[in-house]
C-alpha cells in the first residue's frame, strides 16, 4: 500500500519516487549537454573560437572578476535596471488607481492608454533614442516605460475589482471615500498591484537587455556581450548570456518571496 | 441533536461547497455591467468621451509643430506624418515592410508554439518527461529573448535564422509553461469521472484532458503571440534591411521622425490586430463558458 | 438469471499517511440481492465512499472480496455507474452531450446510443434542456443529467455518493422521490450512501449504519422494520418512521464528547 493510494488520479501501483530521483532526473539534460560541450571542444568538432570550452568560459569570468570589470558591468546594469523599475512603478501604480477610482479618468484617459499600450515596447526605442540621446537616461526612460504599463494596467484592474460583496459592506458601514480607499480598496487591490510590480520587474529586466544593446554606450551586461561578440570572444558571450539568467531568476526569486510576504493575509 | 439540526448542517454545508446553491440575483461582470450603463448614458456621449483626451493631445502636438515649440527633430509637424502614411500606402511600401513582419512572426511564433505545445503536454502529461525538462526549461526560461542574440547571432550569423529562432524562443515559453500548467490542473474529478466510464488512455486525453485545458493553454497562446510581437521588433531593430523594424531604424539615422511614428502605429494596430483575432478564436472555443452569464 | 447480485465478502481498505497505517474500513460482510436499494448511513469518516469507490472500482487494492453476480470485479466497468455528490457534468459539453459521454466505450451502434441519450434525457425530464451547457442548469438539473449520464448504460448497479448533498432541501426532497420513480422503473441495484438519516430511511429498502475508526458495520436496519405509505414508499410522517430515525441518530452520536463536532464536519 503506497501513499499514492491517497490521490485518487494517480494509480494505485505507480509510487512517486524521492525528491533526489527527481532532482536527478531534472539533472540529465544539463549533463548531456555538458558531455556534449565538453567532448565537441576536447575533440575539436567545432572551431573553438564557437563554442569555446566550459574551462575558457571559467576562466574568462575569474579574470573578468578579478580585473574588477565584471562586478562593475553587473553594477551598471543592475542599478539601472532597479532605478528605471522604480521610476515606472512609483508613476504606474498611483495613474492606475486613479483609473480603477475614478470613473471620468477611466472613461477619459483609459481608452488612449489602451490603444498606446499595443505598442511593442522596443518600437520606443528609436523615439526614445531621439528625445533623450543614447546616454543613461533614454535607458532609463526605456526601463520605465517597460514596468510602468504592467503597473497601471494590473493597479487599475485590482481597484475596479473590489469584491461586491465587501463594497456592500463598506456602504452599510458608512464609510466616507477615504476610509473606503484605506480599509478596502487598497486593502483589496493589493495582490493584484503585486502582480503588477512583479511583472513590471521581469519587463524591466528585459528592457535593461535591450536598452544596452540598442543605445551601446557605458557600461553594463549587454555591453560586455556586444563586445564579446564583435570581438568573437565566444566566451565572453557564454558568460553574458550565464549570467543575464542568473540575475533575472535572482530578481525572480526575490520578488516571489517579498510578495508573498507582504499578502501574507491572502495564505490558504 | 436533532434531525432538524442535521439538515441544517448538512444545507450549510452544501452552500459553503457550492455558492451556485445559494439563491441570489446573478450579477453581471464589471465589464458588461459598464457596458449597459454605457448604453444607457448614449451612445454619442459614450463615443464622445474616449475621444476627447486623444482629440486633445493631437490639437497640442498641431499647435507646438505650427508655433515651433518643439523642434521638428524632436516632435514632426503631424501633417507630415499624414503625408508619410499617405505616400507609404500609395507606393505599397506599407504593405511590403508589413508583410515582411507579419511573415516573419508567423513563422517564429508557429515553430514556437508548437514547440510549446509539444513540451508542455510532455511535461503534464508525464511525471518522469516533467521531472527531465523542467529545471533546463526554467533555465532557459530565465534569459530574457534578447540575451540569447548575441550568442545565436555566432550560432547562425544574423539572416532570417536568427530572427525566426528568437521569435520562436519568446514565443514557446509561455505556451509550454501554460499547456504544462493547464493539463496539470485538470480537476482529479473530472478524470475519474472518465475511470468510471472505462474511458483508456486515449479518451481521457481527448475528452477530458484536452478540453478541459483549452482556456489555460489559450492564454499561453496568446501570451506567446504578444510576446513573439515584441520580439520581432528587437530583432529587426537590431538586424534587419526590410521590415517595420528597420523602417524605424532607418527613420532615425536619417532624421525622419514621421517616419519612426508611422511604424510604431503599424506596429501597435499590428499587435492589437493579432490579439484581437486570436480573442475571438478563444471566444468561440469557449461558448460554453459564456452561456451561464 | 438475475443480474445484479453483489457480495461484499470481509471487505477491509488501509490507506498509508506518510508511513503511518490508517483503517478505513474493515470487515465489511454484505450481500445486496439484485434490485434491491440499499441505503449506507454514517458520519464522515466511516468509510461508506471508500466502499462506493472500492465497488466501482476507481480504488482497487482492497481486502477480502467484491463479487457482482458471482465474479470477482477488477476496475471500473460499464456494469456498475457512480453518481457523484457534486455533479462533475463537463462544463464544455451540453446535457446531451454529458449523458453521451456514458456511451463513449459502449459498443452499441450510434443509432442506438441517440435513442438511448434521449430517453434518458427523457427519463429525468430534462428533454427540452438537451442542449444547455451545465452553466445555464440549476443545482437539481444538472445533478439529475449526471443521473441520466450513470443509467445511460443500462448498468446492474447504480452507486450514488451522496448525490443531493449539495442541493437546497427542497430541490433535495424532490430530487429524492424522483430517485425513487427512476430506480424502480429500471429495476436496478441501487447502493446509496448519504449522512442525511431520513434519506437513508426513506429512500433504502434496508439501511446500513456505520461507525468510523475503522469504518465498519454497527447495525443493518431490515426491510421489515421500516413502515411502507399507501404509495408503496416509506412513509416519512409515520410515527415508526420517525422513532427509527430518532434511533438511527442516537447511534450515530459519537459515545465521547463533542457531538456536534462529528456531524457538523460533514
Amino acid at each position: 500500500m503506497s501513499a499514492a493510494a491517497l490521490a485518487p488520479a494517480a494509480p494505485d501501483r505507480d509510487a512517486p519516487p524521492s525528491a533526489a530521483t527527481r532532482r536527478a532526473y531534472g539533472l540529465l539534460p544539463a549533463l548531456a549537454l555538458l558531455i556534449a560541450w565538453e567532448a565537441s571542444s576536447r575533440f575539436a568538432l567545432v572551431d573553438p573560437k564557437i563554442l569555446p570550452s566550459l574551462a575558457a568560459v571559467l576562466q574568462r569570468a575569474v579574470t573578468e572578476l578579478s580585473e574588477g570589470r565584471l562586478l562593475g558591468d553587473i553594477g551598471a546594469s543592475l542599478a539601472r535596471d532597479l532605478v528605471g523599475f522604480a521610476l515606472g512603478s512609483a508613476l504606474g501604480v498611483p495613474l492606475g488607481l486613479a483609473l480603477g477610482l475614478s470613473r471620468t479618468l477611466d472613461r477619459v484617459i483609459g481608452p488612449t492608454f489602451n490603444a498606446v499600450k499595443q505598442i511593442a515596447i522596443f518600437a520606443w526605442i528609436p523615439l526614445l533614442s531621439v528625445w533623450f540621446g543614447v546616454g543613461e537616461e533614454a535607458k532609463i526612460a526605456f526601463i520605465a516605460l517597460a514596468a510602468f504599463t504592467p503597473a497601471v494596467v494590473n493597479a487599475w484592474n485590482g481597484a475596479r475589482a473590489v469584491p461586491p460583496k465587501l463594497a456592500e459592506v463598506a456602504e452599510v458601514l458608512t464609510l466616507n471615500r477615504w476610509r473606503r480607499l484605506v480599509t478596502l480598496t487598497l486593502p483589496a487591490a493589493l495582490p493584484s498591484i503585486f502582480i503588477g510590480l512583479h511583472l513590471g520587474l521581469i519587463q524591466s529586466w528585459l528592457a535593461t537587455v535591450g536598452a544596452e544593446y540598442f543605445m551601446t554606450v557605458g557600461p553594463g551586461i549587454g555591453g560586455l556581450m556586444t563586445e564579446g561578440r564583435e570581438h568573437f570572444h565566444m566566451d565572453l558571450v557564454f558568460l553574458g548570456v550565464l549570467l543575464l539568467g542568473l540575475i533575472g531568476l535572482a530578481l525572480n526569486l526575490a520578488a516571489t518571496r517579498l510578495e508573498a510576504r507582504a499578502l501574507r493575509w491572502r495564505s490558504r | 441533536m436533532t434531525n432538524l439540526d442535521l439538515g441544517r448542517a448538512a444545507f450549510h454545508s452544501a452552500v459553503a461547497r457550492d455558492p451556485s446553491a445559494a439563491v441570489g440575483p446573478r450579477r453581471w461582470p464589471p465589464r458588461l455591467a459598464a457596458v449597459a450603463e454605457r448604453l444607457r448614458g448614449g451612445v454619442t456621449a459614450a463615443a464622445a468621451v474616449p475621444l476627447a483626451f486623444p482629440t486633445l493631445l493631437l490639437g497640442l502636438w498641431i499647435l507646438s509643430a505650427r508655433l515651433g515649440w518643439l523642434p521638428a527633430q524632436i516632435l514632426p509637424d503631424p501633417a507630415l506624418v499624414a503625408a508619410t502614411v499617405a505616400e507609404f500606402v500609395e507606393t505599397g511600401d506599407l504593405w511590403f515592410h508589413t508583410g515582411v513582419s507579419l511573415l516573419r512572426v508567423i513563422e517564429g511564433f508557429a515553430l514556437g508554439a508548437a514547440l510549446g505545445l509539444g513540451l508542455g503536454v510532455a511535461m503534464g502529461l508525464s511525471d518522469r518527461a516533467r521531472w527531465i525538462i523542467e529545471p533546463s526549461f526554467t533555465a532557459i526560461a530565465q534569459v530574457p529573448p534578447l540575451g540569447w542574440i548575441p550568442l545565436l547571432m555566432l550560432l547562425v550569423g544574423i539572416d532570417e535564422a536568427l530572427k525566426v529562432l528568437i521569435i520562436a524562443k519568446a514565443a514557446l515559453i509561455p505556451v509550454a509553461l501554460n499547456t504544462h500548467k493547464g493539463i496539470r490542473n485538470v480537476p482529479a474529478a473530472w478524470r475519474e469521472v472518465g475511470a468510471a466510464l472505462t474511458f483508456g488512455p486515449w479518451l481521457t486525453l481527448t475528452r477530458i484532458v484536452l478540453p478541459a485545458s483549452v482556456p489555460t493553454v489559450f492564454t499561453g497562446i496568446r501570451n506567446g503571440l504578444t510576446n513573439a510581437w515584441l520580439a520581432l521588433v528587437a530583432v529587426e531593430l537590431l538586424a534587419s534591411s526590410e521590415g517595420l523594424g528597420y523602417l524605424m531604424v532607418w527613420g532615425r539615422q536619417l532624421f525622419q521622425l514621421d517616419l519612426v511614428i508611422l511604424a510604431m502605429i503599424v506596429v501597435g494596430l499590428v499587435g492589437f490586430a493579432l490579439d484581437w483575432s486570436l480573442g475571438r478564436v478563444e471566444r468561440r472555443l469557449q461558448r460554453w463558458e459564456l452561456a451561464g452569464s | 438469471m438475475t443480474q445484479g447480485t453483489l457480495d461484499l465478502q470481509g471487505v477491509g481498505k488501509r490507506y498509508s499517511v506518510s508511513g503511518a497505517s490508517f483503517t478505513a474500513l474493515q470487515g465489511i460482510d454484505l450481500s445486496i440481492p439484485a434490485g434491491e436499494f440499499l441505503s449506507i448511513v454514517g458520519a464522515s469518516g466511516c468509510g461508506k465512499s471508500t466502499l462506493l469507490r472500492l465497488i466501482v472500482g476507481l480504488e482497487r487494492q482492497h481486502d477480502g472480496a467484491i463479487l457482482l453476480d458471482g465474479r470477482a470485479l477488477d476496475g471500473p466497468g460499464l456494469d456498475r455507474a457512480i453518481v457523484f455528490q457534486e455533479h462533475r457534468l463537463f462544463p464544455w459539453l451540453t446535457a446531451a452531450e454529458n449523458v453521451a459521454l456514458g456511451l463513449l466505450t459502449s459498443k452499441r451502434s450510434a443509432a442506438d446510443k441517440r435513442r438511448l441519450v434521449r430517453d434518458h434525457l427523457d427519463l429525468v425530464g430534462l428533454s427540452a434542456f438537451a442542449d444547455a451547457y451545465p452553466s445555464q442548469l440549476s443545482g437539481g438539473m444538472a445533478q439529475r443529467v449526471a443521473i441520466a449520464r450513470a443509467l445511460v448504460n443500462r448498468p446492474r448497479i447504480l452507486l450514488l455518493d451522496e448525490p443531493f448533498g449539495a442541493l437546497d432541501a427542497l430541490t433535495r426532497t424532490h430530487l429524492q422521490g424522483e430517485l425513487q420513480r427512476i430506480v424502480r422503473a429500471e429495476g436496478i441495484t441501487a447502493i446509496l450512501v448519504t449522512h442525511d438519516v431520513e434519506e437513508a430511511l426513506f429512500l433504502g429498502d434496508r439501511v446500513v449504519v456505520m461507525h468510523p475508526r475503522p469504518g465498519r458495520i454497527a447495525s443493518i436496519i431490515p426491510a421489515a422494520r421500516l413502515p411502507l405509505g399507501a404509495d408503496g414508499a416509506h412513509d416519512r410522517a409515520d410515527p415508526t418512521f420517525v422513532r427509527l430515525r430518532e434511533e438511527v441518530l442516537a447511534q450515530l452520536a459519537p459515545a465521547d464528547a463533542a457531538p456536534r463536532a462529528a456531524s457538523l464536519a460533514a
